[in-house]
């Protein structure tokens, strides 16, 4: 059975939308508890959830996974919670590889606004990018111009910051959530 | 220093400890890790694919440490090792294993592992909580990597003329 055009819109709208509240609320624990406590349960949080993904992946019943995964996950998903995972792993990699709390939290506006609204304008966008027939110019535009929050954070950095990220963003086969923060990453700490 | 590694390093097991040193020796932590994946997985493809991504991931870490380049807590005392800190390739390697065994039935044991492998590099005074939870999301990234490269290789095989295989077959 195949899901209506509409639900799969809201379904990816909702799922957008709770992308962008996990990386306010990373955003609040970072600035309100600091790196380390963040880092920290984080940390447990991946751990347990890969427990819980196993779980399901064994075929076992885990309601409130399974509610999370019909609410927020993607129906061609790899595997139960990849996207969560994914997500809570990039997170991880920006609090373990950047010590400036202005630079991690400039990356979260990237990942967790840029990301989330470029996908909410991108699905409606009608221009294809020319190197991935998956996303749009819109699209793109959409987060480049929404992560020019980060400029709240680090300045007129969020400029190329936000260029970075795009690029990273737009290339096909890499999962936007494990490519954008391994973009900010490399741009905090080379350029 | 965090909250987490003065814990792990204020417990002053001897059973913890002895854990710790055996699990610091390298030509040890090798032998066990090959003996994990060979017990733990019984088909040869994949287990050729596991050593390949511990390989992979391996490189990836030694490469990390040696661009940033941060030196050790214990750095000045003379049991402390030479190299870098960030990030722990022990628990680097722990977690890739633990990935690697992600929907198999023994999947607690190895996770369960990972967090003794993790503990045990707090425990011994030689990483920060930081350069064990670096090696998380390092292991994730590099195991997806791993996994691409991995299916792409599969598919270029069985794409090669007089490979005997089909676009798009079945895998064996």
């Amino acid at each position: 059975m195949s899901i209506k055009p509409s639900l799969k819109m809201e379904r990816e709208t909702a799922r957008q939308v709770f992308h962008a509240a996990l990386g306010v609320a990373a955003l609040a624990l970072l600035l309100l508890f600091g790196r380390e406590f963040t880092t920290g349960l984080l940390f447990f949080i991946i751990i347990g959830g890969t427990f819980l993904m196993n779980k399901r992946l064994l075929g076992e019943k885990v309601p409130v996974v399974q509610w999370l995964e019909w609410q927020f996950e993607r129906p061609d998903a790899p595997l139960p919670g990849w996207g969560s995972a994914c997500y809570a792993a990039g997170v991880l990699l920006l609090l373990t590889f950047l010590t400036d709390a202005n630079e991690i939290a400039a990356s979260l506006v990237v990942l967790g606004l840029g990301d989330a609204i470029s996908t909410i304008v991108g699905a409606r966008g009608r221009i294809v990018l020319p190197y991935n027939r998956k996303k749009t110019v819109e699209g793109a535009a959409a987060f480049f111009l929404a992560s020019l929050g980060a400029w709240y954070f680090v300045g007129p950095a969020a400029i190329p910051l936000a260029a970075v990220a795009t690029v990273a963003e737009s290339l096909p086969w890499l999962e936007d959530n494990l490519a954008i923060p391994v973009a900010c990453v490399v741009f905090f700490l080379v350029l | 220093m965090d909250a987490i590694t003065a814990v792990a390093l204020s417990l002053d097991n001897p059973v913890l400890k002895a854990a710790g040193s055996l699990i610091a020796n390298e030509f040890f932590y090798a032998a066990l890790i090959l003996a994990l994946v060979f017990l733990g997985e019984p088909r040869n493809g994949k287990r050729l694919k596991i050593l390949a991504t511990l390989a992979m991931v391996l490189v990836l870490g030694v490469a990390i440490k040696q661009a940033m380049a941060q030196p050790r807590p214990c750095a000045g005392e003379i049991w402390c090792p030479a190299d870098y800190s960030f990030p722990s390739t022990h628990a680097l390697v722990a977690f890739t294993l633990m990935i690697a065994f992600l929907g198999g039935k023994n999947y607690a044991f190895y996770l369960l592992f990972a967090l003794l492998v993790s503990f045990s590099r707090l425990n011994t005074g030689v990483h920060g909580f930081i350069d064990v939870a670096a090696a998380l999301p390092i292991a994730v990234l590099g195991y997806y990597a791993a996994d691409l490269a991995w299916n792409a290789a599969k598919m270029g095989m069985q794409q090669r003329p007089g490979a005997g295989g089909r676009k798009g077959g079945g895998a064996t």
